[in-house]
């Protein structure tokens, strides 16, 4: 196994008097799509928080291609390469979708590559570039999560983080935004997703880390991990 | 004196007013908090135009750009420093500080620039349009509000760090999820209020004796006009101004100009119960 470009041990993290993260361990290989599932509740979001700098560490390590980036603001998070696609979008109402996806370059200079960069969002996603004029906040579920993903890589991220992916939307645009998903991974994008849904996370991960109450209760491939009994009963409702 | 010339009147004193609270709404709308020191800035502003237009010799549009970047400055800092340690607070704390430094501020100016009323006066004269006589340094002063109140408009629509105040004012966590450092746009923001207060100042010595007897009455109709146009954004406060210097005009004539400021207020409580998003509404920024 080469180095993870990713590799989380030990991390512990919570607000306030509640701890949330117990001991979490994961390794993200260069390249790959990988997937957080469990339940609400679990933690994943809280994990995803502390690797992007909203939230302090509390104990343990995050490590990106060797380098510790755990505690670090998330300006500097951002700038080291990992961008964080929140729940729910969290787009910036009043704004416009250009303007919400040229905030995704807003740490950048180089005003000629972001020009590309948008030229590669609206190829993506072409409902975007005929909606460019239009306050983000007014479209649809579907669009906005794909301007949410848009303003992701508007950064140019080496590894992508999203937040539920899938929430709200209806199987034919998860499919879509999968699709465009894999898109994005053959460019060379390390993509991490948290998903509920663990279907839609499966079919598009190679693997997979399974969190209950805060602690990693099961990873492997989601190859193995979609054949076993447990999983299957627990979370795919099989 | 006929309808036409109040209004024009009107107009006029609203422009400076829109100017006036322009920085104000801005500082409110993005960090929920009423700042006490802007009449102190309105009025440092003056008096620095008018030091340096007296003792120096210095034309005062000039001096302008000069004291607004001082003012930018003096507010970044005052942010960055102070306010933004308690930024996250109710609004009662960051209430209180920045009176508790409006304190400090105006009685420095009080004690040593004293409170004399002072004007730079340019002598431009008056001209005659159709039976309509405005002084020229008025319609300047006019139209220097409208064009900072207009480039404030053209920086927050169309620049990258308006965009970050937009998204700082609208989400402050999906804000540093693009990289924003948040703490730094406030005191930008800040400092912007400031300078938009120091320029309005500079203009507002071009046209009227400014003392620090008036910090409260600028603080005042700031105040008024984010209530009457909506808050938050430029357009707002250009309504606000404008519709409060109307007001103000027509009442002065009407009922005497003792009267005037009661009409301003008045129109506030009544917005506050009928449409308290004011004039503009809250849509969005600005």
């Amino acid at each position: 196994m080469p180095e993870p470009f990713l590799e989380i041990r030990g991390l512990q993290s919570g607000y306030g008097d509640v701890q949330v993260l117990w001991d979490i361990s994961i390794a993200v290989q260069r390249g790959e799509i990988a997937c957080i599932v469990g339940s609400n509740g679990a933690g994943k979001t809280t994990l995803l928080r502390t690797i992007s700098g909203l939230l302090p560490p509390r104990g343990g390590s995050i490590r990106l291609a060797g380098a510790e980036i755990g505690g670090l603001d998330p300006d500097q998070v951002l700038s080291r390469g990992v961008a964080h696609v929140p729940e729910g979008r969290r787009l910036f109402k009043g704004l416009s979708v250009q303007d919400n996806l040229l905030l995704g370059a807003y740490l950048r200079r180089d005003k000629a590559e972001i020009a590309k960069d948008l030229d590669f969002v609206y190829d993506l996603f072409p409902i975007l570039k005929e909606r460019q004029g239009q306050d983000a906040t007014t479209m649809s579920g579907g669009e906005q999560q794909m301007c949410a993903i848009g303003r992701g890589i508007m950064s140019r991220p080496e590894l992508l983080m999203i937040d539920e992916l899938s929430l709200g939307l209806a199987p034919r645009l998860v499919e879509r935004l999968s699709a465009a998903l894999l898109e994005i991974n053959r460019t060379g994008l390390t993509i991490l997703l948290v998903e509920q849904d663990v279907m839609t996370a499966f079919e598009i991960a190679r693997h997979a880390f399974v969190i209950e109450t805060g602690q990693v209760s099961m990873a492997g491939t989601t190859e193995k991990l979609g054949g076993d009994p447990k999983i299957r009963e627990a979370y795919m409702g099989m | 004196m006929d309808i036409l010339q109040i209004f024009v009147n009107g107009i006029v004193l609203g422009a400076l007013y829109a100017c006036i609270a322009v920085g104000f709404s801005l500082v409110w709308g993005v960090l929920n908090v009423i700042n006490m020191l802007h009449g102190s800035f309105i009025i440092l502003g003056g008096y620095l135009t008018f030091f340096a237009w007296f003792y120096l010799g210095l034309n005062p549009i000039l001096v302008l750009p000069a004291v607004a970047l001082l003012l930018y400055i003096l507010g970044f800092a005052l942010q960055y420093l102070f306010i933004n340690k308690v930024v996250t607070a109710p609004v009662l704390t960051t209430l209180t500080l920045t009176f508790g430094l409006d304190m400090i501020l105006y009685n420095l100016m009080t004690v040593y620039f004293t409170a004399t009323p002072r004007r730079v006066t340019l002598d431009l004269g008056s001209i005659d349009l159709a039976g309509i006589v405005m002084p020229v340094d008025r319609l300047l002063g006019m139209g220097l509000a409208l064009l900072l109140t207009a480039l404030l408009y053209l920086v927050m629509r169309g620049s990258t760090i308006g965009r970050a105040i937009v998204a700082v004012r609208m989400d402050r966590q999906a804000a540093a999820l693009m990289g924003i450092r948040v703490n730094r746009i406030y005191a930008v923001t800040f400092g912007i209020g400031a300078l938009m207060a120091g320029a309005a100042g500079a203009v507002f010595a071009m046209v009227f004796p400014v003392t620090t007897n008036l910090t409260g009455v600028f603080l005042g109709k700031a105040f008024v006009i984010c209530v009457i146009g909506g808050l938050g954004s430029v357009p707002g406060a250009l309504v606000g101004g404008l519709a409060l210097g109307v007001i103000e005009s027509f009442a002065g004539f009407y009922l005497g100009p003792q009267h005037a400021i009661t009409v301003g207020f008045l129109l506030m409580l009544i917005l506050l119960v009928v449409r308290p998003t004011g004039l503009v509404g809250v849509k969005g920024y600005e």
